[in-house]
């Protein structure tokens, strides 16, 4: 622990304030059927149901126990349900009609029953936990020898090999146990007195299972296991409240497994280790070797099966890869601080032992400070090695070897006819090493045998006679098979080398495609249609993606095709989306479905779920679990850039709005405090002032007023513009007319300013709004006029350039700075201080650059022109195709 | 008030703002209605001006182009105490109390018309005079606060208040016609730590127009500048 050890762990407050909202789980713990589980536990819920309860049951094995039954009197039972599979009906407890009336405690027995098939879940405890999820309390029995960790234990005392069980999770989760006791004499007397028949387990009991010594053993188990159970409590109880204790003792357990018949046996050495040392985390880890073949088919499932029970048994899992093992494995000892390792023996090794080779002897070498177990092998366990397949086809391998022996004797005899004493063995060497090379060990052994016997049989003396003449010629067959055995070997190790690294360069190939996909697609749909596309190519198999819609579930992409799914896989599928769990096929939820649901887990929250069609890419887990990962990163990212953009447009909108506030504060306000303020002065005061100040003020009404509704225009202009609303009147037009109507408008308030125009005596007509272009022309000439001295030049001019026809308007005024001008087009864009600021609003060039936008035409600003003073406004537009005026 | 570097007898008013057509109709009409308008384009003219010829009263644009109004106003409050009255637009509730705590005399929100400023302008210009001289009894109506006496009577009968309650009529009374910000009156009668606590004023001002006006829900004698703070009426 860290240096404040009064501070409750946050991890045990977590699980306490999960546990408020969860209903309790009570389990009446045996030794062994008959001692009155079942018995004991309706008798507490009679007097529960006494004091006002609200009792149900669920579901109650009696075995026809007359005393049990009767405890069934009064109290609520629930209908079982029928499942129907294979043609057989079995009576199952009813899951969802009990979460529906959800009474306060609800009682089912038997926690280590496995459901019929067809259930949503396989096992009941599964059940339970999902009652437990929906806050109802269950109280259930179970006897010890159904707990996972104890199978072999149990398997050791008894015989027997427990198919029904419990993983010890689902006891630890436990909020009470009740043990439930009598000592083994009493419990064979009732047998004896026929109170226990219990169907259920008659072979167990004719495998006399009932021994006093197997009783007594079974409930020192079971006591010890209660024992512990409360103190597990106890601890998180401690640890809860933050109390300084002994409990972290700072172990770690490291189970190393390989892929052998072992795994299953050590992952529950690793959690019966764990238990002993106070919960300690414990980590199954597998070593992938990378000079080594990949794992055969049979050891990867091994090694899958050995993570899935760790897991189960509530330790974790890593993949480590490595040259070495010893280095990787103490390596990652090392790194997070592990104190006891975890091996097992295999029968095969003790040869290695004996040369002082084996994993255990190495580790034990390595590890200074940590503990090494290693688990021997039970024999019966052993399975039989799976051969190792070569490239070839066996027995073409073994044909191509006795080619080559054929070759070589053809060249022997040869040689022999031709000259005289040639050492003709190393022909046939010849031929055993070309064997191996290309077929490895098997086949180049045969071709050795082979080899040896034509050898002796053609050219040895005795010639054409299997004797061996000399002593010697033994050693040319032991040669030969050394030959047969190095070359082959080495071969077979070289081409599975190369197929493993293969396999593995395949699966970085197909995450690193994935990852280009996913990342290239942009949106929702077009991600989830990548991700299905992969996870079924990686399969092998049909395979799906599944969004949420409105807060349902439903499949969105699909490769090869996008599938409806009926209700039961829709059941797994809501079920992997709910709960973040895998459903469906191959998992222990709903496994009777036609697919996989995996739920596609991304950073911030549940971006989905896959599926995968049943029965596909068993053997490619591993890189569907990656993919998948990307795939929910690659989905929520979508996700997130589509908010972005949402949030992007609105922000912009908001912009917008304040731009606009800002600009009807400021520009309708000012014209408008004149017209008061003026015509004010002149009701109050206008006796007062001379004639010429009157008429001033008369006038700046007047030109207030009509700013305000040039300012008016321009805001409806902009609204129709922003709104869409823009609608185009084109037709053939001379841009020359266009040009000196708006001349005529602006024409009272160019002031002093000389306004020249230049225009060709033939310009082309072009197709467009005429009445919108006037007011571009307008705008920027007021524009112009705005930023220009009095008495300076502005220049309107239009010509032909290339494809275009071309409008320039230029002034003399004091230009814009460069950094200006790429966002002199923007809405209410205005440069400080112009000197009159009749033009107001900063929007004239906006609404000049919407409107010629909306023409097809362009339009861009040149500043300074000449001395460093002056703008020039170029407006190009297109003139189509051929022009009224080149047809004339 | 210094009257005598002047040629003209006129009382001076600088008009800061950058509006162009607002100096148009406000120096004729400042001219017409018996002053000497001063003009000036922008914030740094302005502080220039009020150095320069120490004008009698102010008449500031808050939304000056070079320079934050507010900043103009701190500058010139520095050195100069004469009235400053402030143009503000009506949405900028938030900077017209911060340019009166920073001592701004009186605002005028635009659009206005030439009557009202001329109005406050007078106002502004009568107590600053009246500051300087003694405190004689104020009388609005049949109601007289005399603040050497600490006496407040309504039709000559005398008008029992407690101790806030005066002291909040006493702090209205010293500048009648200007509006005081709830700030301004919080701290001057309740202290600094009650500076936000706007609903003893809305409690006490209330008792205040229960026991002074003839119809307390339509005051004349005590106004609400909305938003801003109260004033009493002008004798």
């Amino acid at each position: 622990m860290t240096g404040e050890p009064k501070r409750p762990d946050p991890e045990a407050l977590l699980a306490a304030a999960n546990k408020a909202s969860r209903g309790r789980l009570k389990v009446f713990l045996g030794m062994a059927p008959g001692v009155g589980k079942t018995y004991e536990m309706l008798r507490a819920a009679r007097r529960r149901k006494a004091q006002g309860k609200d009792v149900l049951i669920g579901l109650v094995e009696t075995h026809g126990r007359r005393e049990t039954e009767s405890l069934l009197r009064d109290m609520e039972v629930m209908p079982r349900r029928p499942i129907e599979h294979g043609g057989r009906v079995q009576m199952e407890f009813d899951l969802d009609a009990a979460l529906q009336r959800k009474p306060a405690i609800l009682l089912v027995d038997e926690y280590a029953h496995s459901n019929a098939t067809g259930s949503r879940h396989p096992k009941r405890w599964q059940d339970v936990e999902e009652l437990l999820a929906a806050g109802i309390d269950v109280w259930t029995t179970l006897n010890v020898q159904h707990l996972e960790s104890l199978v072999d234990v149990v398997q050791r005392i008894t015989g027997v090999r427990q198919r029904e069980t419990v993983p010890d999770s689902a006891l630890s989760r436990a909020d009470a146990i009740e043990f439930v006791d009598i000592t083994p004499d009493e419990l064979r007397e009732r047998m004896a007195a026929g109170k226990v028949y219990v169907p259920e387990t008659a072979r167990l009991a004719s495998e006399n299972f009932f021994k006093v010594e197997n009783l007594t053993a079974l409930r020192e188990l079971a006591l010890r296991r209660a024992a512990q159970t409360v103190d597990d409590q106890l601890v998180a109880a401690m640890r809860e409240r933050g109390v300084e204790g002994p409990w972290a003792a700072g172990e770690r357990i490291l189970v190393l497994v390989g892929g052998d018949a072992m795994a299953g046996a050590l992952v529950r050495t690793g959690r019966r280790l764990s238990d002993m040392m106070m919960d300690a985390p414990w980590i199954v880890a597998h070593v992938e070797r990378t000079d080594r073949p990949a794992a055969g088919e049979g050891s990867a499932a091994r090694v899958r099966e050995a993570y899935r029970l760790a897991e189960q048994l509530g330790g974790s899992t890593v993949a480590l890869t490595g040259g070495d093992i010893v280095a990787t494995v103490m390596a990652y000892a090392r790194r997070n601080n592990v104190t006891q390792i975890v091996l097992g023996k295999s029968v095969e090794s003790r040869w290695r032992e004996v040369l002082g080779r084996s994993l255990a002897a190495a580790l034990l070498r390595e590890a200074r400070g940590v503990a090494v177990h290693v688990v021997t092998e039970a024999t019966h366990e052993r399975e039989p090695r799976p051969v190792r397949a070569l490239g070839l086809g066996r027995w073409q391998g073994y044909a191509v070897g006795a080619l080559f022996v054929a070759a070589a004797t053809l060249a022997a005899w040869g040689l022999d006819v031709a000259f005289d004493r040639v050492d003709l063995g190393m022909i046939f060497l010849a031929a055993v090493l070309a064997a191996g090379v290309l077929h490895g060990l098997r086949p180049a052994l045969a071709a050795a045998t082979v080899a040896f016997l034509v050898y002796n049989y053609l050219f040895l003396a005795p010639r054409y006679s299997l004797a061996i003449g000399a002593p010697t010629d033994f050693i040319t067959l032991v040669v030969f098979w050394a030959v047969a055995l190095a070359s082959g070997g080495l071969a077979g190790r070289v081409r599975d080398q190369a197929l493993g690294s293969q396999r593995r360069a395949a699966a970085v190939t197909t995450l690193l495609a994935a990852s280009r996909t996913l990342s290239a697609a942009t949106g929702r749909d077009a991600v989830a249609q990548a991700l299905a596309e992969q996870v079924a190519a990686a399969a092998g198999g049909r395979a799906l993606v599944l969004l949420p819609e409105n807060g349902e579930i439903a499949p969105f992409a699909g490769s090869p095709s996008l599938e409806a799914l009926d209700a039961a896989q829709m059941a797994a599928a809501r079920w992997a989306w709910e709960k973040g769990e895998a459903a469906g096929f191959g998992t222990g939820t709903l496994p009777q479905a036609r697919w996989t649901f995996w739920p596609l887990e991304g950073v911030r929250a549940r971006a989905g779920v896959a599926a995968v069609e049943a029965g596909a890419g068993a053997d490619q887990e591993p890189l569907i679990m990656a993919l998948l990962e990307q795939g929910a990163v690659a989905l929520e990212r979508s996700q997130l850039a589509t908010e972005a953009l949402e949030t992007e447009t609105l922000r912009r909108a908001d912009r917008f709005r304040s731009a606009l506030m800002n600009s009807v504060s400021h520009d309708l306000r000012t014209p408008l405090s004149t017209v008061l303020g003026a015509s004010s002065t002149l009701l109050e005061l206008g006796d007062k002032m001379s004639k010429a100040v009157r008429q001033d003020l008369l006038v700046s009404i007047r030109e207030e007023a009509e700013r305000l509704s040039r300012y008016v225009a321009n805001l409806l202009d902009m609204t129709r513009l922003e709104g869409g609303a823009l609608r185009l009147r084109t037709d053939w037009t001379d841009v020359r007319d266009v040009l000196n109507a708006a001349a005529q408008r602006v024409e009272r308030r160019l002031g002093q300013r000389p306004l020249s125009r230049d225009y060709p005596d033939r310009l082309s007509m072009v197709r467009i709004d005429a009445s919108l272009l006037e007011q571009v022309v307008v705008n920027i000439l007021e524009n112009a006029i705005a930023y220009s001295a009095d008495g300076s030049r502005i220049e309107l001019a239009a010509y032909e350039d290339r494809g275009n026809v071309v409008i320039s308007i230029e002034d003399e005024g004091r230009g814009v700075p460069p950094a200006e001008l790429e966002r002199i087009f923007d809405k209410f864009r205005r440069m400080e201080e112009p000197s009159d600021r009749s033009q107001g609003a900063g929007l004239g060039l906006a609404i000049a650059k919407g409107f010629i936008d909306a023409m097809g035409g362009r339009i861009a600003a040149a500043s300074p022109i000449h001395d460093g003073r002056g703008t020039r406004m170029l407006i190009s537009l297109p003139k189509t195709i051929a022009t009224p005026h080149d047809l004339l | 008030m210094n009257g005598a570097m002047s040629s003209d007898p006129r009382q001076r008013i600088l008009v800061i703002d950058d509006e162009p057509q607002i100096h148009r109709f406000l120096g004729p009409a400042l001219d017409a209605a018996g002053y000497e308008p001063l003009r000036a384009d922008s914030g740094q003219e302005g502080l220039r001006a009020v150095a320069l010829w120490s004008p009698d009263a102010v008449v500031l644009d808050l939304g000056l182009p070079d320079m934050d109004g507010k900043q103009v106003l701190e500058k010139a409050r520095a050195f100069y105490d004469g009235p400053i009255l402030i143009l503000s637009a009506r949405d900028r509730e938030v900077e017209k109390i911060e340019a009166l705590d920073k001592g701004a005399n009186d605002y005028v929100e635009k659009p206005f018309g030439v009557g009202e400023l001329l109005a406050r302008l007078r106002a502004a210009l009568r107590h600053t005079g009246k500051a300087a001289g003694p405190l004689g009894p104020i009388r609005l109506g049949e109601v007289e606060i005399d603040l050497d006496k600490r006496l407040v009577t309504r039709a000559g009968e005398k008008v029992g208040l407690s101790p806030k309650e005066y002291a909040l009529l006493a702090r209205l009374a010293t500048s009648p016609g200007k509006v005081l910000t709830q700030k301004e009156l919080l701290v001057a009668v309740w202290g600094a730590s009650h500076a936000q606590d706007s609903q003893y004023l809305r409690v006490f001002i209330g008792q205040l127009r229960q026991k002074l006006e003839t119809e307390p829900s339509h005051p004349r004698l005590i106004l609400t500048e909305p938003g801003i703070g109260y004033r009493l009426v002008e004798p």
